[in-house]
C-alpha cells in the first residue's frame, strides 16, 4: 500500500453516539482505498483513549469508540488530525503475498452461477473465465468472520444481491455482488450470489490472526472439478508466495 | 480457594463479557453482553472488574450448584432467584453456600439476566474476550454437567436481622416494559429514504421471533429507500437500523457482521441498545429521535450511577473483608465521573 502524496479529501458522518463513518470522496478509487487504510493504521498506532478501533473497507472507515471515555466530537477532531499527519508518516510498506484458491463452480457448489450468467448475458464458461482471469486485491476484511473483500471480476454489469438472502451460506462459498467478490470463511446468512465453493479452510479460530491474509494481499481463483473437491479436505488457505 | 459451578440446567446461557473490542478490525463482531448496564452492574455488585467474564442467561430457566461458598449477584430482566430454595433479591450481592443450588426462573418482562460471581469464572479468550461468536463457532458451550471454575470463595455473610435486606446499595434499577421506547440518532444515509424516513417515528413496531443477538427484526410500516444505486460494503455500527427486505426493519445488535451494503437509516443510542436487549418477541418498540450529544450525556449519567454503586460496594465489602486480597477494592471512592 503506497501512501498517496496527499490523502484524498474525506467527509465525516455521525453514525450514532459510538461511531463515525469517514468517507474518502475523491474520484480516484485507488487513492480513496489507500487513504482509509492508511488512516486506519494511523488510528491503531495512535491508540487514543476510548477509541476501540477502525474498520476500513473500500472508500470508507468506521471508527468505533467508547462514548463514556471520549465523544464523537473529539474523535472527529482526532481523525482530521490523523489525516493531516498522513502527509508526513507515509504508509507501512509491505510486499503483498499471493493466495491461490481452487474453486468448484456451479451446481450445488455455486447455486447462483446460471442466474449470474443470465443476468450478464454471458455463458457459464465466460463467467468462470472472467472470474479466474485476474488477480484480486484484497481490499478489506469484512463480515462474516474476516471475509476477504475484493473488487469484483470484470463482468459487464453489476450483480444484484439476492432478493431473499439465504439463511445459511456454507464456509468456502465464493460469491459476487455489485462490483465486489468474496469468499465466506464461515457458514453464515448471506445475500450475495454464490457461484462456487473452495474446499480450503479460510478461517482458523485456533490461531491469531484468524485468517491468513491482510488488506493489500493478492488472491487468484482457479477452477477445479467436483471430483477434486475432496482431495483438498482439511487443507488451509496459505500464501503461495 | 478455587471451586466450581456445576451447570444443572443450562437453558440458554453463555459465559460472556463486555465484548471483543479488537474484533471489528479483523472482521469479527464485538459481541458480548447485550444489556451492558446490567452486565456491568452484576460485576460491580460482586467487586469484579467490569470486563470480567459472567453468565448471560436468555429467556429460559437456569440452575447451577456451587462447590464452594460464593458471592454472586443477578441483574437484568426480572425473574425469580432462589438460592438453596430461599428467595433472594436481584441487583444485590447474594451469598451462596457450598452445595447449594442457584436457580433463575420465570424470566419475565425482559429477556436477559446476568449472573456474576465474585472472582469471576474461567473461560477461553479470543482477541482479548471470552464473548461467544456464533458465526465462527467460538465460545464456551454450557450443557448439563459443565463445570465452570471459580477462583475465589467468600464465606457466607450473616444477616443478623431477619427479613431485612442485606444490602441497600441505592442503584436505580432500569425499567423493563413490554412497550420499549428506543432513542436513535439520524443515520449517515437517512437522506436516501426521503420523506419515508419519518415513518420510523410514527410507527409502533413489533419484535419478531426471528430476533437474536445479531439483530432484532421489527414488523411495522417500513421506510423505503428512494435510490437503487449499489452500495459498496462498509463498516456498520452496532445499533444501525437498516431496511434490507420489504418485510421487516433490521436493528443490528452486538453480534452484527461488521460490514454491510445497506444504507443506515438511523442508529440506536448506546443506552437504548440495553433496552432493546431486553425486548421479547411480541413486545412493541417505538423510536424517538435524539442527538449525539444528548445520547452521550445519558450514557455517561448511567455510567456515573454505576460508579456510585462501585464506591458503595467497595466500602461495604471492605468493612466485611470481602475482596481484600484482590487488591481491587479500595476504600477511597472510585471516580465519580
Amino acid at each position: 500500500m503506497a501512501a498517496p502524496s496527499t490523502p484524498t479529501p474525506v467527509e465525516v458522518f455521525e453514525s450514532g453516539d459510538a461511531a463515525l463513518r469517514v468517507v474518502a470522496s475523491s474520484p480516484d478509487r485507488e487513492a480513496n482505498w489507500t487513504t482509509v487504510h492508511t488512516l486506519a493504521a494511523w488510528l491503531e498506532d495512535a491508540g487514543a483513549d476510548g477509541v476501540h478501533g477502525a474498520v476500513p473497507t473500500y472508500d470508507s472507515l468506521l471508527v468505533e469508540f467508547d462514548p463514556g471515555v471520549t465523544s464523537a466530537r473529539q474523535v472527529r477532531a482526532f481523525v482530521l488530525l490523523g489525516l493531516r499527519q498522513l502527509d508526513f508518516i507515509g504508509a507501512p510498506s509491505r510486499a503483498p503475498r499471493e493466495f491461490d484458491v481452487p474453486v468448484v463452480y456451479g451446481g450445488e457448489y455455486g447455486p447462483d452461477l446460471e442466474r449470474v450468467a443470465d443476468h450478464e448475458q454471458l455463458s457459464v464458461e465466460e463467467i468462470i473465465g472472467l472470474h479466474t482471469a485476474k488477480a484480486y486485491v484484497i481490499r478489506c476484511l469484512g463480515a462474516p468472520a474476516g471475509s476477504p473483500m475484493m473488487d469484483g471480476p470484470d463482468f459487464p454489469l453489476p450483480v444484484p444481491r439476492l432478493k431473499d438472502p439465504r439463511l445459511s451460506v456454507p464456509a468456502g462459498a465464493v460469491a459476487v455482488a455489485g462490483r465486489q467478490a468474496v469468499i465466506a470463511p464461515a457458514t453464515a446468512p448471506g445475500g450475495w450470489c454464490v457461484i462456487g465453493q473452495t474446499p480450503l479452510a479460510v478461517l482458523d479460530v485456533t490461531s491469531e490472526p484468524l485468517v491468513p491474509y491482510v488488506p493489500g494481499d493478492l488472491l487468484r481463483f482457479r477452477q477445479i472439478q467436483p471430483n477434486e473437491f475432496a482431495d483438498y479436505a482439511g487443507r488451509k488457505l496459505e500464501a503461495a508466495r | 480457594m478455587s471451586g466450581s459451578l456445576i451447570i444443572q440446567q443450562p437453558g440458554h446461557c453463555v459465559v460472556t463479557d463486555l465484548g471483543r473490542f479488537r474484533g471489528p478490525r479483523f472482521g469479527l463482531p464485538v459481541n458480548g453482553a447485550l444489556d451492558q448496564f446490567s452486565a456491568r452492574a452484576a460485576n460491580i455488585l460482586t467487586a469484579n472488574e467490569d470486563t470480567d467474564p459472567l453468565l448471560e442467561i436468555t429467556a429460559l430457566d437456569f440452575r447451577m450448584r456451587a462447590t464452594t461458598d460464593l458471592l454472586i449477584a443477578v441483574t437484568g430482566a426480572p425473574l425469580r432467584l432462589t438460592v438453596g430454595g430461599r428467595e433472594c433479591p436481584q441487583w444485590e450481592p447474594v451469598s451462596v453456600r457450598a452445595g447449594e443450588t442457584v436457580a433463575l426462573r420465570q424470566i419475565t418482562g425482559g429477556l436477559r439476566a446476568y449472573l456474576a460471581v465474585h472472582g469471576s469464572v474461567e473461560a477461553p479468550v479470543l482477541l482479548g474476550s471470552c464473548a461467544p461468536d456464533t458465526v465462527i463457532g467460538f465460545g464456551l458451550r454450557l450443557t448439563e454437567g459443565t463445570e465452570l471454575r471459580t477462583s475465589r470463595s467468600v464465606p457466607p455473610i450473616r444477616q443478623p436481622y431477619f427479613d431485612l435486606p442485606l444490602f441497600r446499595l441505592g442503584l436505580t434499577r432500569p425499567e423493563f416494559s413490554s412497550q420499549a421506547v428506543v432513542e436513535v440518532t439520524d443515520g449517515p444515509d437517512v437522506d436516501e429514504f426521503g420523506d419515508t424516513a419519518e415513518l420510523l417515528f410514527t410507527t409502533e413496531y413489533t419484535v419478531s421471533a426471528r430476533s437474536n443477538h445479531i439483530g432484532l427484526r421489527l414488523g411495522g410500516a417500513l421506510p423505503e429507500r428512494q435510490t437503487t444505486a449499489e452500495v459498496l460494503s462498509r463498516g456498520v455500527p452496532v445499533g444501525a437500523i437498516e431496511v434490507p427486505s420489504r418485510e421487516e426493519l433490521l436493528v443490528l445488535h452486538r453480534g452484527r457482521g461488521v460490514t454491510a451494503g445497506y444504507p443506515v437509516l438511523a442508529v440506536v443510542t448506546t443506552r437504548s441498545l440495553d433496552v432493546l436487549a431486553q425486548a421479547r418477541p411480541g413486545h412493541t418498540v417505538t423510536f424517538r429521535k435524539t442527538t449525539v450529544p444528548d445520547a452521550t450525556a445519558k450514557h455517561r449519567a448511567a455510567l456515573r450511577e454505576l460508579e456510585n454503586l462501585r464506591s458503595t460496594v467497595s466500602i461495604v465489602f471492605a468493612l466485611l473483608g470481602i475482596g481484600s486480597q484482590s487488591g481491587r477494592v479500595q476504600l477511597a471512592p472510585a471516580s465519580g465521573g
